[in-house]
């Protein structure tokens, strides 16, 4: 198995950086997802990774081995391109086939490990077909499957689900995460989509204009990042973001939403700030307890198991989500009174974006300062 | 004046023209078949017992062979050196996209535009210095160089609509150059190919200036012949001539005719990638 390292990665196009010391492990047998969005440089790093590019700056090792200057063909890395890029003068059979053929696997073998992915993807009606005849989800089967087909133990699937629709997307994230199980190999996973991301990830890499904001196990990457703009990127319906004043002492950051009490992180110093509430931090409130303000609903989107519920609080919206039987009761127009998840605020500083502290909200009476 | 009417018409017009058109070639197809006397009758007969002895006495010419063994030899060695060389060309100028290949191919262009008579002369002293006149070969490599540029032009805009995602997903596998451009690229491309091939075969089946000048005994073509060896005793031997011609206008019109649709999608460059 396969631990990749990539140490101090940089690429530049006519002297614009597209990518910017990039330092990451990658842990072998692990799933990390990419994500971040369109331009962030994710794609140009795993072309790079595949050695379809040089980079301007920097080294990939992989198991220790310096593999920067090996060609594409001697990296034995397994890839999945964002286009199908299925050849359309091959039947589907010969297009899986196709990366075994070149390695001179013998042909009673290519056509059980063929019959093998296609049984595994559903596609085993369809590979005496041409790509021409096929629809976009078998299209995008066919092209995982040659992907997978290679003899490889890493390998690269890049925005495999972009253009797709909903149920096939969902259907296929399945596939995929079973197929990694199954053949044990380093999955590095590409997508702009913050819900794929979050779907697939075991480890999440999150990159924004060529630089890599944070990187880590998926829960820790969601719910305690170090990065602002982590926060932006990652997690769906978005994160609510509210500038704040944190003054000292008493570490009490002032928002919109009233005074939070922040527990700091060493070293902070009072600030400008901003302030992250995940969407499902924010709940409504019970009715035998005081709220921590009343805002009014303004759009209610119903995803079927839940609604992401706007609300207008003063001069700032925040977004939440609520079950779906809690629409019934939820209205445009009417009041919604909530309360935030103590200790589920990040505070961010502003300037810098890295994070400074969680925060609980002060409720009437309970401020300590 | 209804629609259909109006249609009808249109028609009518359209298919008067072609038959204007393609009335001299009925002409010298219909005068094959005639003897001598019936070619030159007035008024023309239309009606008439058909004859082969002209076709006989034609193959059995060993100056026919000759001319036309050398018309079909140089149109098809040509025509493959051409594409062969312009199809790597074009392949590297879409893919490796030299320093000003915008430049690069509209000098190849500009090279092809040039008329023949303009470049007959300095094409004639250099044939000479290089003792190729009258070559085979020599014939063979002016025809595959004039070819080229126009072949160039029209395989690029092909290869140009073919992914570079493909290149890729063949270097990834472990695919070699030359395998990417003949397994992955040349079939995608095969309409312009085609049609790059018959442009260029039309283009030296046709060719009399060059072929006169710098070629000689060994390497004239039918056009030449046409030309010069139809005089029989101080009069045009029409029956030679109606039989000759037939058969040097037949493989172009052939060509055209089982082929035309990969000549419409040439004729656009590749811009329009019609399904042949």
């Amino acid at each position: 198995m396969s631990h990749i390292r990539f140490e101090g990665i940089g690429k530049s196009y006519r002297g614009r950086p597209a990518l910017e010391m990039i330092n990451l492990d990658v842990e072998p047998s692990s799933l990390t997802v990419f994500c971040g969005p369109p331009g962030s440089g994710k794609s140009v790093l795993m072309r790079i990774l595949i050695g379809l590019e040089a980079p301007s700056a920097g080294r990939i090792l992989s198991n220790g081995q310096d593999i920067t200057r090996l060609t594409a063909a001697e990296r034995s890395i397994g890839y999945v391109p964002q286009s199908f890029a299925l050849f359309p003068h091959m039947s589907v059979f010969d297009n899986i086939a196709y990366p075994m053929m070149l390695q001179g696997v013998p042909r009673a073998e290519i056509t059980s490990r063929v019959d093998q992915a296609a049984e595994m993807l559903r596609i085993r009606p369809l590979l005496s077909k041409r790509p021409s005849q096929l629809s976009g989800g078998e299209k995008q089967r066919a092209a995982i499957a040659r992907g997978i087909l290679k003899n490889a133990d890493i390998f690269i699937l890049d925005d495999p689900l972009v253009g797709l629709d909903f149920k096939l997307r969902e259907s296929l994230m399945e596939d995929l995460k079973d197929m990694r199980t199954e053949i044990d190999a380093t999955f590095l996973y590409v997508t702009a989509d913050p819900l794929e991301a979050l779907t697939m990830a075991e480890h999440l890499v999150v990159m924004d204009q060529g630089h890599l904001i944070e990187a880590g196990p998926v829960d820790t990457v969601y719910y305690d990042p170090t990065r602002l703009r982590a926060a932006e990127l990652v997690g769906f319906p978005r994160c609510n973001i509210l500038p704040g004043r944190l003054d000292m002492p008493g570490a009490i950051c002032t928002t919109a939403l009233g005074a939070l009490q922040v527990s700091l992180q060493d070293g902070a110093a009072a600030t400008e700030t901003m302030v992250a509430i995940r969407p499902e931090d924010i709940a409504p409130a019970a009715s035998d307890s005081a709220p921590l303000g009343v805002g009014e609903v303004t759009l209610v989107e119903n995803l079927g198991s839940e609604a992401v519920v706007y609300v207008r609080f003063g001069e700032t919206t925040l977004v939440t989500t609520i079950s779906a039987g809690a629409t019934a009761h939820v209205d445009l127009g009417d009041p919604f009174p909530f309360m935030i998840r103590p200790g589920a605020p990040i505070v961010f500083e502003r300037e810098s974006g890295w994070r400074i502290g969680r925060a609980s909200p002060v409720l009437a009476g309970t401020r300590n300062d | 004046m209804s629609e259909r009417v109006r249609e009808s018409l249109y028609h009518a017009l359209l298919w008067l023209v072609s038959l204007i058109f393609f009335a001299p070639v009925f002409w010298i197809a219909l005068s094959s078949f005639k003897t001598a006397p019936q070619i030159l009758a007035v008024p023309p007969l239309l009606f008439f017992r058909p004859t082969l002895a002209n076709y006989a006495r034609l193959l059995a010419e060993p100056a026919f062979q000759h001319h036309f063994f050398n018309s079909v030899a140089l149109s098809v060695l040509a025509v493959l050196v051409a594409v062969a060389v312009s199809f790597l060309a074009a392949f590297a100028f879409s893919r490796f996209r030299p320093a000003a290949t915008n430049f690069l191919m509209f000098l190849l262009l500009s090279i092809r535009m040039l008329p023949g008579s303009a470049a007959i002369l300095p094409v004639y002293l250099m044939y000479v210095a290089f003792g190729w006149k009258d070559s085979f070969v020599g014939m063979t490599l002016f025809y595959a160089m004039f070819s080229i540029p126009f072949s160039v032009w029209i395989l690029k805009g092909f290869i140009d609509g073919v992914s570079p995602r493909f290149d890729e997903t063949g270097l990834v596998n472990g695919a070699s150059w030359f395998s990417i451009i003949t397994r992955l690229t040349l079939p995608q491309v095969f309409p312009g190919v085609v049609a790059a091939l018959i442009f260029n075969f039309i283009f030296v089946w046709n060719e009399f200036l060059f072929n006169y000048i710098i070629g000689g005994i060994n390497t004239s073509n039918i056009p030449v012949m046409l030309a010069t060896g139809l005089s029989n005793g101080g009069g045009i031997d029409w029956t030679f001539l109606s039989s000759l011609t037939t058969v040097y206008i037949l493989p172009p019109i052939l060509m055209v005719y089982f082929f035309q649709r990969y000549l419409l999608v040439g004729m656009t460059f590749g811009t329009v990638r019609g399904e042949v």
